[in-house]
């Protein structure tokens, strides 16, 4: 079969270093498992012990199994190689992918584990028993252990140095996938004159290193399919501004807006939440002119503000440019809006609004107050006793302001929270809520000083609030009611804390 | 589960988009960033070693003359600003303010030295009266100052990075043995009484002015022993506590425990009794650009008695007269002043230089300074980091000889989060002075550059990708080292003392210890000692 001395030394070191590939490889595929399940599930220690333990099991397996292959052995040897690269390459990318989608995880994660292991464990016994009688047994030995650990020493070091920091988890295992095949490829070459079923082993080879590529060149796209996979409807627009995330979705009639994954209105009912929170504060105002609009960049606010025929002038301060960009030029999300953004009262501010704030002199009759929920440290600032302080100094007199203040069903605490630091501002309060069937039971506090007049006037055609829709709002159900709580400083927030605690222990 | 999957987006994205240039770019920063080394005016200081200043060129007068414009000299001027305006304050550098400087760029302000106040005592009149004036004390509640919450700082306040997590506080805690928890909990039960004792003279143990301390001997022995001895003979042995220990010793004095006084570790955790209405005791008062807001409060209604640029290199003096000279850097030229008197608001390896002849009972050599690296790091939105608590203000990192780093946008009140600016600070610790001057001016920016990744990368292990520039700072006489002997001993009394009432001096240097409020205190005591002779 071999037929020279050079042939023979030649073929042994072309398999042994593909011992090493196979080594290196599959140590990769378990350390891009190990990080994806730590960062996924958490508990970094307990997913790497058990996921290099599963794995070291498994290559028990393989070895196991590797005496039921008889014949053909090279033939097999490289197949397996094959199947290595392939599960291996895309491991990281069905698993990150799964992850958003599939209860039963973890099955996955070690069913993927466990055949890599089985695979990488058949190759070692395939190959010894391939160059058994070519090579003296304890040389054999020596080099084919010795390679499968060199082998393991440079995954080890790779991996954290150089290939996640600039390759990234998903283009790691894409790329190994490749070399994996490559390597494969080149064993068949090499021997595909004493190799039964040489062609069809190069055309699998081929197959999956177009496939492999494809995986690596798309690994962008990937990420970004599996965020579409994280919405129920399409995604008709999404991008990134240096503030966050965001995400338009539309299945039929509707329309649905996401800022860093969470939904910030569906057209269905955004009108139940935006007439909630204006008409309640605003339709007490007498003759109200001057209106502050804080977030609510997407213009629903200020449409609902626009009802009120003696508004002279709304300014409305969002950070984020892209939103009111977005929300000025896009067709069905004006149409949504009423071309709010475009009224000539209106005038938009990109600016950070605590920095806007303190900065301002005038003052305004009705503020409206819809920041996203104090998620993070950074947004809690925009809830304290500091920054209501500094609404009050822009609050005219006879005005009020409204808050969004999360679900206070959800988080009844939190939302209580946000009164009590109105309170400790010098407000006056009017808790209320109201249901918006896309977020659940919902609240916002208004606040004023002195007294509000009972009378109100609320414009015609709305949808929602009404002369009898009204009351109900201001009343608390037992399991919503007034908790006590103490006010959100700067330099406590309580709120955050609170928020998140309410919210995880709600959604886990 | 959002923040989590955040994370591995970054993860999975990778951050160099290249295959090819990996291996290059390993372990450099990112070529856009740059490192840049600075420190107080070092040229014109090298100057006052070689003396080649020309004659005057002119001659003017004054009442009082203060030289420097740090946190004491600009203390004094604003005492003396009650009752005159007959004086004048000459500053070297460009900018008042010395260590309590700030600087600016395009992301945040930050500190280049002096980064918070803890709230201060009420035995501390004269500072409260200037936080009233500044409006940091917005009123009383209950007998309680209220403070400005713009200035209390923001919560969360400070964390540790320890085993791999970052914990909230800066005291040890996570995954640490109970037997040295118990350790850590003894101490402070030792401190606390200590901040409860008063001394066999009535006043308390530790107080804030230093001056204002019992004078107990048993106390005062403290003063001849050094932290470390002091653990050691109360039988402190945890790992933990000692670090901890280190990195107090270290904030206040630059020194280790093993260099500094007993009676001065102490102090760090005995004499700050502070409160607030509106704020736990522990909390301190900061601002983006740290000390610098209040050295601009301070210098803002002087402004027209203030010369920069100023070098003075020489100060006579007889009875009720002193004759200044100075080196204007910005016309180029050497000039005198004349006055009644004078307060050298410098530290005293400088007053020694203006006053050679100076009849002053002190050996130079007591006075021991700490020099200090500072580095203002910017990073770029997204700078990924170890789990734990989220970025404080303070984020220390245990077992490092640094204080860690200062997040310098967490005062901000706006958003903050994307792009920051850590204020990273490493004294040079060591018992050798001239070891550890040569190695603060030796040390290239590229060399410093590499030893504050090598410390940052624990908790940001890929925080080169997100460097936008390193600006460097060398302090080589940052701050008073408190050695056994110094706070009790003799040197720093006899240099306190005024010459024929004439030259006062004024400097923290002068109280032992490097901290704002003994600054302070030194500038509106020799302010009303010169003012009262008149
Ligand atoms: C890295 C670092 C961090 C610190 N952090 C804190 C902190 O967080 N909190 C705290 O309370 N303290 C801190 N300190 C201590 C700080 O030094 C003091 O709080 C205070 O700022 C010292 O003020 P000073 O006026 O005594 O001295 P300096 O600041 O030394 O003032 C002396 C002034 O004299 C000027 N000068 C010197 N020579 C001449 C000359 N020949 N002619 C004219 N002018 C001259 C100098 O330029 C300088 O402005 C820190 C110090 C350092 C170095």
């Amino acid at each position: 079969m071999i037929r020279d001395e050079r042939n023979a030394a030649g073929f042994q070191w072309l398999l042994l270093f593909s011992v090493f590939v196979v080594a290196t490889c599959g140590l990769i595929y378990e350390l891009v498992a190990g990080t994806l399940a730590s960062y996924l599930l958490g508990d970094s220690v307990t997913q790497f012990s058990t996921i290099i333990g599963t794995y070291l099991f498994a290559m028990g397996i393989g070895s196991y199994l590797s005496r039921f292959l008889k014949d053909n052995l090279l033939g097999w040897f490289i197949s397996i190689e094959l199947m290595v690269g392939m599960v291996g390459g895309f491991s990281a990318g069905v698993l990150f992918i799964l992850f958003e989608q599939v209860v039963y995880f973890r099955i996955i994660l070690y069913a993927l584990v466990v055949l890599t292991g089985t695979l990488v464990g058949l190759e070692l016994p395939l190959l010894m028993r391939i160059l058994k009688d070519r090579v003296e047994f304890s040389d054999l030995v020596s080099r084919i252990f010795t390679f499968d650990y060199i082998g393991a020493l440079f995954a080890s070091l790779l991996f954290p140095l150089i290939f996640i920091p600039y390759l990234g988890l998903l283009r790691t295992s894409f790329f190994f996938g490749f070399l994996n095949v490559g390597v494969a490829w080149i064993v068949a070459y090499r021997f595909r004159h004493d190799l039964r079923g040489y062609r069809s082993l190069r055309w699998s080879a081929i197959v999956c290193l177009v496939l492999l590529a494809a995986g690596f060149a798309l690994s962008e796209h990937l990420t970004r399919l599996s965020e579409s996979l994280t919405y129920p409807d399409k995604i008709v627009y999404a991008k990134s501004s240096p503030y966050q995330r965001i995400v338009l979705t539309r299945g039929g009639n509707d329309w649905r807006l996401f800022l860093n994954g969470n939904l910030q209105f569906s057209s269905l009912d955004e009108y139940r939440y935006h007439e909630a929170l204006i008409h309640p504060g605003l339709s007490r105002v007498h003759h109200p002119q001057n209106i502050l609009v804080l977030g609510g960049g997407d213009g629903m606010a200020v449409r609902e503000i626009l009802k009120y025929p003696s508004v002279r002038k709304i300014t409305l301060v969002d950070l984020d440019n892209s939103i009111t960009t977005l929300f000025k030029s896009n067709e069905a999300l004006m149409k949504l809006n009423q071309r709010s953004l475009m009224s000539p009262a209106v005038t938009v501010v990109n600016q950070d609004a605590f920095v806007w704030i303190r900065e301002q002199k005038n003052t305004y009759d009705f503020i409206t107050i819809d920041f996203p929920d104090p998620s993070n440290y950074s947004l809690g600032k925009l809830y304290t006793t500091t920054f209501y302080r500094e609404l009050r100094r822009l609050l005219a007199p006879g005005g009020c302001l409204v808050i969004q203040s999360t679900s206070p069903f959800v988080a009844r605490k939190s939302f209580w929270i946000v009164d009590e630091t109105l309170r400790k501002t010098g407000f006056a309060t009017l808790p209320y809520h109201c249901y918006v069937p896309s977020f659940g039971e919902w609240g916002f506090v208004m606040g004023f000083q002195g007294e509000l007049p009972e009378d109100y006037t609320l414009p015609a055609g709305l949808r929602f609030i009404s002369a009898a829709t009204l009351p109900p709002l201001y009343s608390f159900p037992p399991d919503m009611d007034r908790v006590a709580s103490e006010a959100n400083t700067l330099n406590n927030q309580v709120l955050v804390n609170t928020f998140e605690k309410e919210w995880a222990d709600y959604t886990r | 589960m959002i923040s989590r999957r955040k994370f591995v987006t970054r993860l999975v994205q990778g951050a160099g988009a290249s295959l090819l240039l990996p291996a290059l770019q390993h372990c450099r920063p990112a070529e856009t960033m740059h490192a840049q080394l600075g420190g107080p005016d070092a040229a014109l200081g090298h100057r006052l070693r070689t003396m080649d200043f020309g004659p005057p060129v002119s001659d003017t007068t004054t009442g009082i003359v203060i030289i420097g414009g740090g946190v004491a000299g600009l203390s004094a001027a604003r005492y003396l600003k009650r009752y005159t305006s007959d004086f004048t304050l000459l500053e070297l550098a460009a900018e008042p303010g010395g260590n309590a400087i700030g600087g600016q760029n395009a992301v945040s302000q930050y500190p280049w030295g002096a980064h918070y106040l803890p709230l201060p005592n009420d035995q501390d009149p004269e500072l409260v009266a200037f936080l009233q004036e500044t409006r940091v004390i917005t009123g009383y509640t209950d007998g309680l100052p209220v403070y400005n919450e713009y200035h209390l700082c923001f919560d969360p306040q400070e964390r540790l990075y320890i085993n791999g997590y970052w914990q909230a506080g800066v005291i040890p805690r996570a995954g640490i043995p109970a037997s040295d928890r118990d350790e850590i909990e003894r101490f402070l039960a030792l401190m606390h009484e200590y901040k409860e004792m008063r001394g066999s003279d009535g006043r308390e143990a530790f107080a804030i002015p230093v001056a204002n301390s019992s004078q107990d001997l048993v106390l005062r022995q403290l003063d001849s022993i050094s932290m470390e001895t002091f653990l050691t003979q109360h039988n402190f042995t945890s790992p933990f506590l000692r670090w901890y220990v280190q990195y107090c010793c270290a904030d206040d004095f630059g020194s280790a425990p093993a260099d500094t006084s007993a009676w001065a570790g102490i102090h760090y955790f005995a004499s700050r009794k502070g409160k607030a209405a509106n704020a736990p005791s522990d909390t301190v008062l900061t601002w983006p650009e740290g000390n610098g807001w209040l050295t601009n409060q301070l210098q803002t209604p002087l402004r027209e008695h203030i010369h920069t640029r100023s070098m003075v290199h020489n100060i006579q003096w007889s009875h009720g007269q002193v004759a200044v000279t100075y080196f204007d850097a910005t016309a180029g030229v050497s000039r005198r002043i004349r006055a009644r008197a004078a307060i050298v608001a410098t530290p005293q390896f400088i007053a020694r230089r203006l006053l050679p002849d100076a009849p002053r009972a002190f050996r130079p050599e007591a006075f021991q300074y700490a020099p200090w690296m500072v580095a203002n790091v910017t990073t770029t939105a997204g700078l990924t980091e170890k789990r734990g608590e989220p970025v404080c203000w303070d984020n220390v990192l245990y077992g490092s000889e640094s204080l860690g780093y200062v997040n310098a946008v967490h005062q901000k009140a706006g958003l903050t989060g994307a792009e920051r600016v850590l204020t990273y600070y490493l004294p040079l610790l060591g018992t050798d002075a001239l070891a550890r001057r040569q190695l603060a001016q030796r040390t290239t920016a590229d060399a410093w550059t590499d030893i504050i990744l090598a410390d940052l990368r624990r908790p940001h292990p890929t925080i080169e990708q997100y460097i936008s520039s390193v600006d460097l700072w060398i302090w080589g006489h940052g701050m008073i080292r408190p050695e056994p002997g110094f706070i009790w001993g003799t040197d720093r009394l006899q240099a306190a003392r005024p010459l024929q009432d004439t030259v006062y001096f004024a400097h923290s240097d002068l109280s032992g210890l490097s901290i704002f409020e003994e600054a302070f205190y030194q500038g509106h005591t020799a302010a009303r000692q010169a003012w009262q002779k008149l």
